[in-house]
């Protein structure tokens, strides 16, 4: 079953780049200089490998998250990362700034972290609950703010701020692949140089405590370093929802062991689950579907299933 | 390397001191909500305090395998969050004493059966096993037990009795318990906290002396044939 999983996931990664609204005949896609060599190594190629990128970041640090804040609703995006891309895309938006909105995204995921990390560092003791909801207050903070951006908007702009929040893996070339797959590297690289740490932290804050580990710091390392992650992969893509939550805990129902030993299969197959919807949303309509709506609308049924078959 | 506790206060504690030599047993009894979950926390570090002192390191403010080495605590609950984390697994976390292994540890406790099994499946009395078997592997020179058999059946707390009377993996106990019979039984000293002071700290003879012990409960404690009994 898990090797049958893992054999067509890797087929459907190769075959991903070849399918989508124009059909590219092998014998062309070959040969530089044609269109179809242009769409595949500029477009489809560089799509595919953002998807499943950008699925394994948000899938593994809904991992991490669900984990640090042992808290099985905990999302890469519920300390307020993703609001905070949002927000400062609308203002880059709104200020006529459109061309530099990843830059602005990025800075706004990243000072939702600096905030985060400067409110955390003022608690008297580790409180990870408390650490939660001042990420939920400030979503909520953002949210409001968004408000007031599309308020203050034009139809023309509010409905470039709309596609944003809606996810979109549109890419040309490899520059953003490159920053991306450093970036995906080094996150992975963080949680497996913890993950003895990491184990420790799906019993308790006291037993991980015991055994001599800096809780505190351990997971706040982990938070910051997929926060980061997350903010560079928001600031390319838009929030694309769900991934986060529900990935991690389909393969806990299929593979049935602890968190610590899913942390590569997080990622592999939050990346597959993406490429699988963005397949989806670029051949079942006449036009592109927003990714975000997709995930959604695959992801939301299939979970609460698995919910249902857990039960009984 | 003896573990000392200087003068500690807090909501519930009101300057508690004394000290306990490496080698040493300890029994800490008192009433409901006096406070010696608390004073356990507060010795392995988890509640922060400097008052606390284990030759020369504060274990609140040690993040350390070395604090792992000198002090640890066996909650009356275990809390595991994953849903698949393994009884082997998460012994292996704990596992710092490598002449011990996890089946011996297991056996010890009679539950190697339940190696393989996910510890958020265990009942109340299972986990309350896995934990004590822990607490071999971890073999701290300090191991704080908070009721280590409230959730026993009679054989199990027989067994763990036992156990912790004849065990030589741990150099010094200290049980919280409520159960007077196993804390006369053990012939450990005796702590006994009275609204939030040290009201007794002395031998186990002198503490289960029939007058003060009738000082204490009033005459519903009674030695018979050599057990503590209470009377209902």
């Amino acid at each position: 079953m898990k090797k049958l999983l893992l054999l067509t996931s890797l087929l459907l990664l190769a075959a991903a780049p070849f399918f989508g609204q124009i059909d590219l005949p092998l014998d062309k896609l070959l040969q530089s200089g044609t269109m179809e060599h242009q769409v595949f190594f500029e477009l489809r190629l560089p799509r595919v490998l953002l998807a499943f990128l950008v699925g394994g970041i948000l899938s593994l640090g809904g991992l991490v998250f669900q984990v640090v804040f042992r808290n099985p609703m905990s999302t890469p995006f519920t300390l307020g990362v993703a609001s905070g891309a949002t927000l400062f895309t609308a203002i880059a938006i709104i200020a006529g700034f459109s061309t530099f909105s990843p830059l602005f995204a990025f800075l706004g995921a990243m000072l939702t972290v600096i905030v985060l990390f400067a409110i955390a560092a003022r608690f008297q003791n580790y409180d990870p609950t408390a650490l939660l909801l001042v990420g939920i207050a400030l979503s909520f903070f953002y949210s409001a703010a968004l408000m007031v951006a599309f308020y203050l908007s034009t139809l023309q702009e509010s409905y470039e701020i709309m596609r944003f929040t809606m996810g979109s893996l549109d890419v040309v070339g490899f520059n953003n692949i490159w920053l991306l797959g450093m970036v995906s590297g080094l996150l992975l690289g963080l949680v497996y140089h913890y993950r003895k740490a990491f184990q420790a932290l799906l019993t308790s804050y006291e037993f991980a405590f015991l055994q001599g580990i800096h809780v505190k710091k351990l997971s706040y390392t982990l938070l910051f370093g997929v926060s980061v992650a997350v903010g560079v992969a928001v600031s390319m893509t838009g929030p694309i929802g769900f991934v986060g939550l529900i990935i991690p805990h389909i393969l806990k129902t299929l593979y049935r062991v602890s968190a610590d030993k899913l942390l590569w299969q997080s990622f592999f197959y939050g990346g597959i689950f993406l490429v699988l919807s963005d397949l989806i949303a670029r051949n079942l309509g006449e036009s592109d579907l927003p990714i975000g709506v997709v995930t959604s609308f695959v992801g939301a049924p299939f979970f609460i299933y698995l919910l249902l078959q857990r039960k009984s | 390397m003896p573990l000392t506790i200087n003068n500690y206060a807090d909501g519930i504690l009101h300057g508690v001191s004394f000290e306990v030599q490496r080698g040493e047993n300890l029994i800490i009894l008192g009433a409901n909500g006096v406070g010696k979950t608390t004073l356990a926390k507060v010795l392995c570090g988890l509640l922060p305090s400097d008052a606390v002192n284990i030759g020369g390191m504060i274990p609140s403010q040690t993040y350390s395998e070395e604090r792992a080495k000198r002090i640890n605590y066996i909650p009356a609950k275990m809390e595991v969050f994953d849903s698949y984390l393994s009884v082997a697994e998460f012994l292996s976390l704990s596992h710092f004493n490598q002449t011990i292994s996890i089946d011996e540890a297991l056996s010890k406790l009679n539950i190697l059966h339940l190696k393989t099994h996910s510890c958020q499946t265990l009942s109340s009395g299972e986990s309350q096993l896995v934990l004590t078997a822990s607490a071999l592997l971890h073999s701290a020179v300090y191991t704080l037990f908070d009721e280590p058999t409230a959730n026993l059946d009679p054989t199990r707390m027989k067994m763990l009795f036992e156990l912790l009377k004849n065990d030589t993996t741990l150099p010094s106990k200290i049980i919280i318990t409520h159960n007077l019979d196993l804390a006369y039984r053990l012939g450990f000293d005796v702590l006994y906290l009275k609204e939030g002071r040290v009201a007794f700290h002395g031998s186990s003879e002198a503490f289960f002396d029939q007058t003060h012990l009738d000082a204490l409960y009033g005459s519903s404690v009674q030695k018979v044939n050599n057990h503590v009994v209470v009377a209902l």
